[in-house]
């Protein structure tokens, strides 16, 4: 039987095709050889003359950021005295699916918020990045705003970070801090460039 | 701020997206004129390294009183097949993978680091530390025998070493650089100035069978069973391809001999030396290139023979088992011969393959592509070198002749990892029919075309039956392709 197909003489020969076929790995070769490699994150942006066609990120070396409204790994949010903002109310432990954050809570002396958090504990193995603790939370004191996932570690334990750990990132104010602790507010803190904006937030024009 | 807890250094080491930094014109300009710099400079260091070793073993062995004349042969097994196959070889590993990175659009490995080195942390060096990496991990994998192959303990621990040293011995016949005088001693970079050179290539092809049909037999396993029999029909049918191009070149030149071949294929050294010595005062010789056909054509073996060539290219990509004929190995799914090695052995298996793919690049590069060879400019080298730099000019010569088939064999061995991922891999039953029923009459019609032509118009008509084939198959690849297809208009943007 005569096989049915649409090929031309040329193309069933097959050289003609086979010396395309190396021209056209031989011009990537050669244009990723000498081309200049843009390391623009957005891939379909690497332009410019000379650019070769490699669209690889070198990961831990370059990274594409992460969409705004990525749920990465928390943080503790610091007020502009750099304590934190919790009041270690066991409200994000009680509405943790995965029952990964773990608390113990203390006693200011001196100020009007009685409590703190002495320890504040999340497995980031355990946690399932569901993002309840940041609704539960009455005082804005946990965010997933970092931008970053949970780092990648050598051995379990590692992967428990603890308040010291957890507390970074920009701090926060809010009107109602004003009743709530005697610091002078706008003090300069540590960071005072604006973080992400957010319901409570006050945005010093 | 923040303490000083593991989970926090990791969390702030970790912190943020961080964008490469792009780098500018002036510096990719640079890196790509000094990398370029550093690879022909490695690459003229290695062809006088070559010469430089040879002739300190013939000045090792004039120093023993005793006359045994084995110096030269220990020189050039040293020179040609530790150092130059064996290191092609082990950078070849690594130039595989990052050659197809970039065929494929792809960066390549660049995990490894030689952090031991203090400056080298984070350096990825462009996946050079791979190789050592590669070279480790063969050695300190743990070398298994599987139960079935106790019995043939013997044959199986055989076969990686039959099918490793043909690929070394092989080298023995090519030759890299003509018989010379370096340092005052006359030598030449070939092992075995034999009569029997292209018989010998025939024979010890032949050998390498054994080491795949042992490999797949003695493992006592179905898949690697079948592995070797694919490995041993292709084998055998491809080495009467192989062998009847090789008869083509063998009537163009006339000799069995390699080193008479590559000398064949340009000026001898008195005509060199004439040709420098009788030259007029505007720079132009005197004594007409003999070697060149009609006044200006390399008299290379390609010119001759374009069809033998490229069927020999094929049948060696075939022979030494390289995609798209790698049905034997089929090391994504259908699991090849060396199914059951592993550590070393395997290793040995798979440094063969690019061994194998050195020699016969080096053949090729011998037989074909005009051996060490500079067409036209080898006078003007030697003269520049006698006047400019006042110091023998052949040894200069030397040197660059060694560089140019040293350049010559890369570029071949580059077009053999173009075609291994331009084709998909060949079903068994294609590479049957190819072998048998296409290219055994294309190289039996080359071989009485040749003899034809030969007898009828010798070595010119031989020249213009070469050209016209070359003709032929550029005009066929060029005029025979089909217009392009207006691509439609929302893939353009892909």
């Amino acid at each position: 039987m005569k096989p049915t197909t649409d090929l031309d003489f040329g193309e069933r020969f097959y050289l003609r095709e086979a010396v395309k076929g190396m021209g056209v790995i031989a011009r990537h070769f050669w244009k990723n050889l000498l081309g200049f490699r843009d390391p623009n994150a957005e891939i379909m942006q690497r332009k410019g003359p000379g650019v070769n066609m490699v669209s690889t990120m070198n990961y831990p070396e370059e990274r594409k950021a992460y969409p705004p409204g990525y749920r990465g790994m928390h943080r503790l949010v610091p007020r502009i005295d750099g304590k934190p903002r919790c009041v270690a109310c066991y409200m994000c432990a009680t509405a943790c699916p995965a029952q990964c954050i773990y608390i113990e809570a203390g006693e200011y002396d001196d100020q009007a918020i009685e409590k703190y958090p002495v320890r504040f504990e999340i497995d980031e193995l355990r946690c399932i990045v569901c993002g309840f603790c940041v609704e539960a939370c009455p005082k804005d004191a946990i965010r997933m705003d970092t931008g970053t996932h949970a780092p990648a570690v050598l051995s379990r334990p590692l992967a428990v970070f603890d308040k010291e750990a957890l507390l970074q990132g920009p701090a926060v104010e809010h009107p109602s801090d004003l009743m709530t602790y005697r610091v002078p507010l706008r003090t300069p803190s540590a960071d005072p460039t604006a973080g992400p904006t957010s319901r409570g937030d006050v945005k010093d024009h | 701020m923040i303490a000083e807890t593991p989970s926090a250094r990791l969390a702030s080491e970790d912190f943020g997206a961080k964008a490469g930094v792009k780098p500018s014109y002036g510096s990719w300009l640079f890196g790509t004129i000094a990398g370029w710099g550093a690879f022909l400079g490695f690459l003229l260091f290695i062809s006088w390294f070559l010469l430089a070793l040879t002739r300190l073993c013939i000045w090792v062995g004039d120093q023993i009183p005793l006359d045994w004349g084995l110096s030269p042969a220990i020189g050039t097994i040293l020179a040609l097949v530790l150092v130059l196959v064996m290191i092609t070889a082990t950078l070849l590993t690594m130039a595989d993978r990052k050659w197809s990175a970039l065929m494929q659009d792809r960066v390549g490995p660049n995990r490894a680091r030689l952090s031991i080195i203090p400056g080298l942390k984070d350096r990825p060096l462009h996946g050079l530390p791979h190789i050592l990496a590669d070279v480790l991990k063969m050695l300190f994998k743990e070398d298994f025998i599987p139960e079935g192959a106790e019995k043939n303990k013997f044959l199986f621990n055989l076969a990686p070493l039959l099918a490793f040293a043909p690929a070394f011995m092989l080298f023995a016949v090519v030759p890299v650089s003509p018989e010379l005088t370096f340092w005052g001693a006359r030598m030449q970079l070939q092992v075995a100035r034999v009569d029997w050179g292209i018989l010998y290539v025939f024979a010890l092809a032949s050998v390498a069978v054994f080491g795949t049909a042992l490999a797949g037999w003695t493992s006592n396993n179905k898949l690697a069973l079948l592995g070797g029999l694919r490995a041993s029909a292709q084998l055998v049918s491809y080495e009467v391809t192989l062998g009847l191009t090789l008869v083509g070149a063998l009537i163009v030149f006339g000799s069995l001999r390699l080193d008479v071949m590559a000398q064949l294929q340009g000026m001898t050294e008195a005509s060199i030396r004439t040709a420098a010595a009788l030259a007029n005062r505007s720079g132009d010789f005197l004594v007409h290139d003999d070697s060149v056909i009609f006044g200006w054509l390399p008299s290379w073996g390609i010119v001759f023979q374009p069809i033998g060539a490229i069927l020999f290219l094929v049948a060696a990509q075939a022979e030494i088992k390289r995609a798209p004929f790698d049905t034997p190995e089929g090391e994504s799914e259908i699991i090849g011969y060396f199914l059951e090695y592993s550590g070393l052995k395997s290793g040995l298996f798979l440094i063969a393959e690019y061994a194998e793919t050195v020699v016969v690049a080096g053949i090729v590069t011998g037989i074909f592509l005009g051996g060490y060879h500079l067409p036209w400019v080898e006078p003007t080298i030697v003269r520049s070198a006698d006047q400019w730099l006042g110091i023998s000019g052949f040894s200069w010569l030397a040197v660059l002749q060694v560089f140019s088939f040293i350049v010559k064999m890369l570029f071949i061995i580059w077009v053999m990892f173009i075609a291994r991922w331009a084709f998909p891999r060949f079903r068994y039953d294609q590479i049957m029919r190819l072998g048998w029923k296409m290219m055994l009459p294309v190289s039996l019609a080359n071989v009485a075309l040749t003899a034809f032509v030969y007898l009828w118009g010798g070595r010119d008509g031989l020249a213009i039956m070469g050209l016209l084939e070359w003709l032929a198959i550029f005009s066929f690849v060029a005029l025979s392709s089909r217009p392009h297809l207006p691509e439609p208009a929302h893939e353009a943007h892909h």
